[in-house]
Parts: C-alpha cells; structure tokens; sequence
C-alpha cells in the first residue's frame, strides 16, 4: 500500500518537475513577445509599468517603415532559399554517391567533409574576403555584398554537415529495392529518382529545415561579406540597429518577435520530420 | 635466391593509376555525385585555407593589402608577434578572451550534457501532455543565437527582468547586480547558451533512450538493481556512442562560438570586457579593427591547430566506441 503512494506521488511529482521546467524553458520567450507590445515608454519605466495588458501593435507596424526591415527580411529570405536549394541539391548527389559506393577516395572524402567542420569561421573569413575583394579587382566581378556572393559561400558551408545527414538516410533504404527497379527496366538515375529519393523525402525536408534555420542564423560572414542594405541579411540589421537605436527596445523586440517566429512556425510544421531527421544520423553514430 | 613469379597469380597489385582507372570506371556514377561538391570544397573550403595559411606568413595590413598575396614574406614574425609582442593591438585582451572561451567551453559542454541527459529521462515517461512539452523545450533551440544575445542582453539588465525575479519575487539577493559588467559576464554569456544548446542534446539523448531495449532493465530488476545501479551500468553504458559524437560537435560550437556574445554587448558592436570576451568576437573584432590581416590568419591557423588536437584526443579516449559503417 505504502509503495503505491509512493509512486503516485513520484509520478506527479516528476509531472510537475517537467512543467516546472517547460515554463522556465518558455519564460524568456514569452518575455521577447510580451515587451514586444507594449510601448517603449512602458519599457524603460520599468516592470510594474509593464503589467497593463493593451497590447501595441503600432510597433510591428514601424517596424516596416522605420527600418526598412522589409529589405533586409527579403535578403534573408532570397539568400537562405537559394542556399537551401544548391547545398540540398549537392547533398543528395554526394551523400547518395557515400551511401551507396566504396570508391577509391570514398573515405578520405568524407572523412574531410566531416574535417571541415573543425576549421574555424575566422580561418576562412579572412581569405574569402581577400578573395572576393581580388575578385572584383581582377576579374571586375563584384563578389563582397552580393547575393551570389553569400550563396556561394553559405552552400559551400551547410552542404558537408547535410551530406551526413541524408547519408544516413540513403543507407537505411534497402540495397534491394533498386536492384528491383532496375530489374524492372529502370536505369540507375531511374530508380534514383523514382524509388530512393521520395522514400528519402523526409530525410530531404529535415535536411532543407536544418540549412534554412543555420543560414538564418548566420551573422559573422554575414557582417564582414555585406556592407549596404540591398543585400544585408536579418542578423546584420538587427545588429546595425542595435548599435543606432539605443534604448529602442519597442522595435528590438518586436524584430526578434517577427524574425523568430517564422523559423518557429517552419519547426512546427516539420517537427516530425525534422526531429527523426536530425536524430538519426546522431543516434546511428 | 630467385623465385619466380607467377604472372597469373590475381594477387599481385596493379599500379594506382590502372588501379584508379578501373575504379573510375566501375564507380563513374559515385564520382559524377560528388563532383560539383568537390569543386565547392575546394573553392570555398581548401583554397581559403591554403591561403589563409599563405596570408599567416605574411605582412599583410592596410598598406599591403591591394599587394594581396604579393604582399612582403616575413616568415613567421606574425606568430612572434602574436605570441610573444604584449603591445601588438591584435594580442590585446586575447589573454582574457582565451580564459574566456575555455571556462565557457567546459561549462557549457558539462551542462548541457548533464541537463539534457536529466530532461530525456524525465520525458522518457508516459504522462499526459508529454508531446506539448517536448515539442515546447525545443523552443529555444530553434530561436535565432543573433536574437539569444539581444533577447538575453535586455533580460540581464539591471532592472531588467532577471534580476526583478530574482530579488523582487525570490528575495534570493538583497542588491540587483550587474550582470553585464565585471565578473558576472561570464555567467551572462554561459547561461543562454546553455538555454539555446540543451534541447537538442536532450532530443538526440531522447532518440537513444528509446533504442534501449526494456529487456535490460527487466533483467536488471530481477537481479536487484537499484535505479542509479541501472542508469548506470545500462542507460549510460548504451548511450555512450551519441555521448562521445555530441561532444566533439558541442566543444566545436562552444569554441567556436560567436553570434550570442556579439550581439549581447555594447549596442551589438561594443568590447565584451574582459569577462565576456571570446576568442572569435575577439579575433574578429581585432583583426578587421586594425586591419592586421596576417596576424589574424596565424592566429586562426594557430586556433585550428588547437583545435586539431582537442580533436584528437577525444579520438583518443572515444575510439572504441565509434563505430564506422
């Protein structure tokens, strides 16, 4: 009888451990939308000022035309898309080719896909930026502040980690179930295409959702490789802003409102995916 | 002695390029897929850091830069400088930003490993709503780091949130401190990225905990083992794999971190101070600050060769449990 007790109490107390730390976890977010409705006069007052609840929407509204945040948020949109195109894009072909063939090289390549990510940002940002800048000096090609610019190099850089990811997944499909279309009269870029890549799509969105969030995420190159607003990405603005707009913090808030909400809104939809997507390489070892 | 050699035996190894050869052409399809990565790597990956490595030997700063890599070669002045030069500008505070970024690496990696081990094991239960709070603890893991920095930089303040919890409703101090400035930093920085890491490490320690099959336990508890005997002769045991992988990739991030300390400080472009800097916003803001480009890159080659070696310890210690497919 006793230990019945005791485990009715276990359980609930563990339930409420659990919500304990849900509400901790959420607080600060819940925070950034809260301060974000109310006026900036209300802020810098101070936390007891901030209990009326009459929200202002008037800031999101200046958001768009104070700070030209349209731009910068279209920047963003056009630079990670076409990021997340090419690196899945290159990701498939290459994590198929590690899945499914023990070529010559085939070790060394990824075992330098996964090298790369132990190179410092710094170590190749310099160089780039030189690069680019050489570029346009020789060639007249402007590579500093354009989009083909960040595009090149954000494919470059999300595509080794999405090739681990998809890896995984090609080798979970069976060997067999190509041998089986091919038998059937499909060609290998056939049953690539017919069979292995929708089996894969999950896999596929996981990967898309992960280069989108980490593009979007991106502030360092960002920074140094854009330098006017026609091609400045979210982070660069908001960091601009920062430094312009002390005490701003209306407008601060409502931008990280309305950056985060996307990517947040995008896991939801993809959770199931994303979730078993990112899991299983990780799992697998 | 002569012995003679069998020409027909199939052992004998063909030379690489016939070797090659014919690997090329029974694996013509696998070289086609990696091609076009293969030539991004090497245009945005290798050729960068041949010349990064290059750009290290030589004196390259606002004068030279349209020299490019003609600038003058200066061997390895730019290491001396950087290790030994107390008053060149690009060492300036790189002592505190590497105190810095090694006491942040190591608290940070160590807590998020240890909080979410603790969170997947409490949400490895049945109970009602579990879904709503998994999918609500990865929240934050999905919020931008540029917006963990601004977001926590506003908290932090002085009569800022944090504090009016803690003193105005916990009563856990009697004077609201800075956290902004002086020692606190450091902990300003840790705690949002320790809020910003653990989800995903809980969520992939989640996925483990389910491959461990209840068998195990079972017997376990018939041979009478107490739950911390069984956590830790089974639960830690089996995930040990995702434990050594996740490791090396949270030391990576954690070094290498940049976005949150950049945008929590100084209006976003501002010094951290000297409890809050790190090695990348230090070396970054430096170097394009004193456009001191060669001594950035030896410092950058120095920082990857560290991290080479951090690396290779943890080979090291995880190799057994690595497996290769």
């Amino acid at each position: 009888m006793n230990t019945r007790i005791a485990k009715k109490l276990e359980y609930y107390s563990l339930n409420t451990l659990t919500w304990v730390i849900v509400a901790v976890v959420v607080f600060p977010i819940f925070w950034m939308v809260k301060v974000s409705l109310h006026t900036n006069g209300e802020i810098l007052q101070g936390i007891t000022s901030m209990a009326i609840p009459e929200p202002q929407w008037l800031n999101y509204k200046n958001l768009w035309e104070t700070i030209n945040f349209g731009q910068y948020f279209k920047n963003s949109l056009l630079i990670c898309t076409a990021t997340m195109l090419i690196s899945c894009f290159l990701a498939i072909l290459a994590g198929y080719a590690l899945a499914r063939y023990r070529f010559p090289g085939s070790g060394l390549f990824g075992i330098s896909v996964i090298g790369t990510q132990m190179i410092p940002g710094i170590m190749f940002l310099l160089p780039i930026y030189l690069l680019f800048l050489n570029i346009k000096d020789t060639l007249g090609l402007p590579m500093v502040d354009t989009y083909w610019g960040m595009v090149l190099v954000y494919s470059a850089f999300y595509t080794p980690m999405s090739i681990w990811i998809i890896r995984s997944f090609f080798v979970s499909i069976p060997k067999d179930l190509e041998e089986s279309a091919r038998i059937d009269g499909c060609n290998r870029i056939q049953a690539f295409v017919r069979i292995i890549l929708p089996l894969s799509l999950p896999g596929i969105i996981a990967m898309c959702v992960y280069i989108f969030l980490t593009a979007w995420d991106e502030l360092m190159f960002a920074w140094v490789l854009t330098t006017t607003p026609e091609v400045q990405t979210i982070p660069v603005g908001i960091r601009l802003f920062v430094g312009q707009y002390t005490n701003r913090y209306d407008l601060l808030m409502s931008a990280a409102t309305v950056v985060t909400l996307p990517v947040i809104i995008t896991f939801f939809l993809s959770q199931k995916y994303f979730i078993s997507g990112m899991t299983a390489g990780a799992v697998k070892g | 002695m002569e012995i003679s050699r069998n020409p027909d035996t199939p052992e004998v190894r063909k030379p690489f390029g016939a070797r090659f050869k014919k690997g090329f052409r029974e694996y013509r399809v696998a070289y086609l897929f990696i091609l076009p990565t293969f030539l991004f790597m090497m245009l945005v990956h290798v050729l960068p850091m041949i010349q990064g490595i290059v750009m290290s030997f030589l004196k390259l700063n606002q004068f030279t830069l349209s020299q490019y890599l003609k600038a003058p070669f200066i061997g390895l002045k730019n290491y001396s400088e950087l290790l030994f030069n107390e008053n060149n500008p690009v060492r300036q505070g790189l002592g505190y930003a590497l105190r810095n970024t090694a006491i942040y690496s190591v608290v940070v990696t160590i807590s998020v490993m240890i909080i979410g081990l603790l969170v997947a094991i409490l949400l490895n239960r049945d109970f009602p709503g579990r879904g709503i709070a998994r999918a609500a603890m990865l929240l934050p893991w999905v919020v931008p780091s540029y917006v963990v920095g601004v977001l926590w930089g506003f908290m932090w303040q002085k009569e800022g949130i944090i504090n009016y919890i803690l003193v105005d409703i916990l009563h856990l101090m009697s004077d609201k401190p800075f956290w902004l400035i002086g020692q606190n930093t450091i902990w300003a920085i840790i705690i949002p990225t320790v809020w910003r890491s653990w989800p995903f490490i809980m969520i992939v320690f989640l996925a483990g905990l389910q491959t461990i099959p209840d068998d195990l336990y079972e017997a376990a508890k018939i041979d009478g083992a107490g739950r911390l005997r069984q956590f830790f002769t089974i639960t830690l045991p089996m995930l040990k794999p995702i434990i050594a992988v996740q490791l090396l990739f949270q030391i990576i991030n954690n070094v290498y971190s940049y976005n949150i300390v950049a945008m929590m400080f100084g209006n976003g472009s501002g010094y951290p101070g000297k409890w809050g800097d790190l090695l990348m916003t230090a070396l970054t803001r430096q170097t394009f600050g004193y456009w001191s480009f060669g001594v950035g890159a030896a410092a950058s080659f120095l920082l990857m060769g560290a991290m080479l070696i951090i690396v290779g310890i943890w080979y090291r210690i995880f190799r057994s449990e690595l497996r290769v497919d």
